[in-house]
């Protein structure tokens, strides 16, 4: 059996301010995962921002795995974010300083 | 002995809660993957700005084991995972998991799988009239030799509405007007999922096994019959009940430019409170007679 892959794009133009995260994501068959952040438009400080990989036991509830990347300063940069050995839910969050508005494009590679 | 091909698919445990037609067109286990199941993306061009709000608001499906806070993975009918459909936590909203093929007989096609539908278990009471509605559809369009259609059949499960459990079949034949997206003059769209002009089949109540809390589904048998050569509706069943479809229309609209023989399916749900809304599926036949 060749080992399964999947693109998940798990945000797409929406606009980020504050705190915002990614919609729950179920991908237990997956071994590993890579989160790529993509900003279509970033407007103020979004440089300063952070993205955190969060994993759940079942879903609702979130914690931060320890996988972080300085949000892109720019559209069109991508912040790369690696996690394997993540269990069943994986989500991404971020914070973003007073006046940054980020509409990202966020992109989850995952593989069996 | 003379042994039929119906022997044979009685035989194979993966075929034999189905009843297929003469060829199987797709046969979706969900432990052999995504199958071709991804998220429905609206039409855009030039600028994703230019995309349907309510398209804009699909998730990405999920290959999930159906796992909850409180008893741990329920799986699937079979094996481990089913194909989930969630919405996002807000009254009204929808999602959508989509499968796009072409047909090449324009004749009978069948399709078969097993459902089932949860709010998310945020709550410790049962929560049944959380979910609006689940339901499935057919995107088709004739072939270029044909008449010029393209053809929406939609169906339904209204299983709550403003607090009340209401749990009836429904279909739909009205869709919005549809808008040229872009300068190019190759794209439009049009919201055919829009909350509006939802019918409801006649005989259509059915109360479905929903279990006693949040976090306990029960899978349910559904089969719907078409028919692509007058591209009209025929039967559906839904684990021991049968309903006519025969004077039941679907959305009906000249033919697009690029569309000819087309035959997507798509699933989708919609959420009646600001809560998450799941339905999953675990293995789709698709079968045509020829």
């Amino acid at each position: 059996m060749l080992r399964e892959s999947h693109t998940a794009v798990v945000a797409r133009n929406e606009r980020w301010q504050g705190e915002a995260a990614t919609e729950p994501f179920e991908a237990g068959w997956a071994s590993e995962a890579i989160f790529f952040l993509r900003a279509l438009a970033a407007e103020g400080p979004t440089g300063e921002g952070r993205a955190h990989v969060q994993i759940s036991p079942d879903g609702m509830r979130w914690i931060d795995e320890g996988t972080a990347a300085p949000v892109p300063d720019a559209a069109e940069g991508i912040a790369v974010l690696r996690v394997a050995h993540f269990g069943a839910w994986l989500r991404l969050r971020v914070t973003l300083p007073a006046g940054a508005t980020l509409t990202p494009l966020v992109t989850l590679s995952l593989k069996a | 002995m003379t042994v039929t091909l119906q022997d044979l698919r009685l035989a194979d445990p993966r075929l034999s809660r189905f009843d297929p037609m003469r060829r199987i067109v797709c046969f979706d286990d969900f432990d052999r993957g995504y199958c071709g199941w991804t998220q429905l993306v609206g039409n855009y061009e030039h600028t994703l700005d230019s995309m349907t709000a309510s398209y804009a608001a699909h998730t990405h499906p999920q290959l999930a084991t159906v796992s909850h806070w409180d008893a741990g993975t329920h799986g699937g009918v079979d094996g481990t995972y089913a194909l989930k459909i969630a919405t996002r936590p807000k009254r009204g909203i929808r999602s959508t998991a989509i499968k796009r093929l072409t047909f090449r007989e324009a004749g009978p096609i069948r399709l078969e799988f097993y459902f089932t539908f949860k709010p998310e278990a945020t709550e410790l009471r049962l929560s049944e009239t959380d979910v609006r509605s689940v339901g499935f559809l057919y995107d088709l369009q004739t072939g270029y030799e044909q008449n010029g259609l393209r053809v929406m059949p939609h169906i339904r499960f209204l299983n709550a509405e403003d607090g009340k459990h209401v749990q009836r079949w429904q279909y739909k034949d009205e869709t919005t007007a549809v808008r040229e997206i872009g300068t190019e003059g190759k794209t439009a769209t049009h919201d055919h999922l829009a909350p509006f002009g939802w019918k409801d089949i006649p005989g259509g109540e059915q109360k479905l096994c929903y279990n006693e809390i949040p976090t306990k589904i029960n899978w349910h048998y559904m089969r719907f019959d078409f028919d692509l050569a007058t591209m009209r509706m025929i039967e559906m069943q839904c684990n021991d009940r049968r309903y006519d479809l025969a004077g039941i229309p679907s959305i009906v609209m000249p033919a697009m430019r690029n569309l000819w023989c087309m035959l997507n399916l798509v699933f989708f749900a919609e959420a009646e409170t600001d809560k998450r809304v799941f339905l999953y599926i675990d293995s789709v036949c698709l079968s045509g007679e020829f």
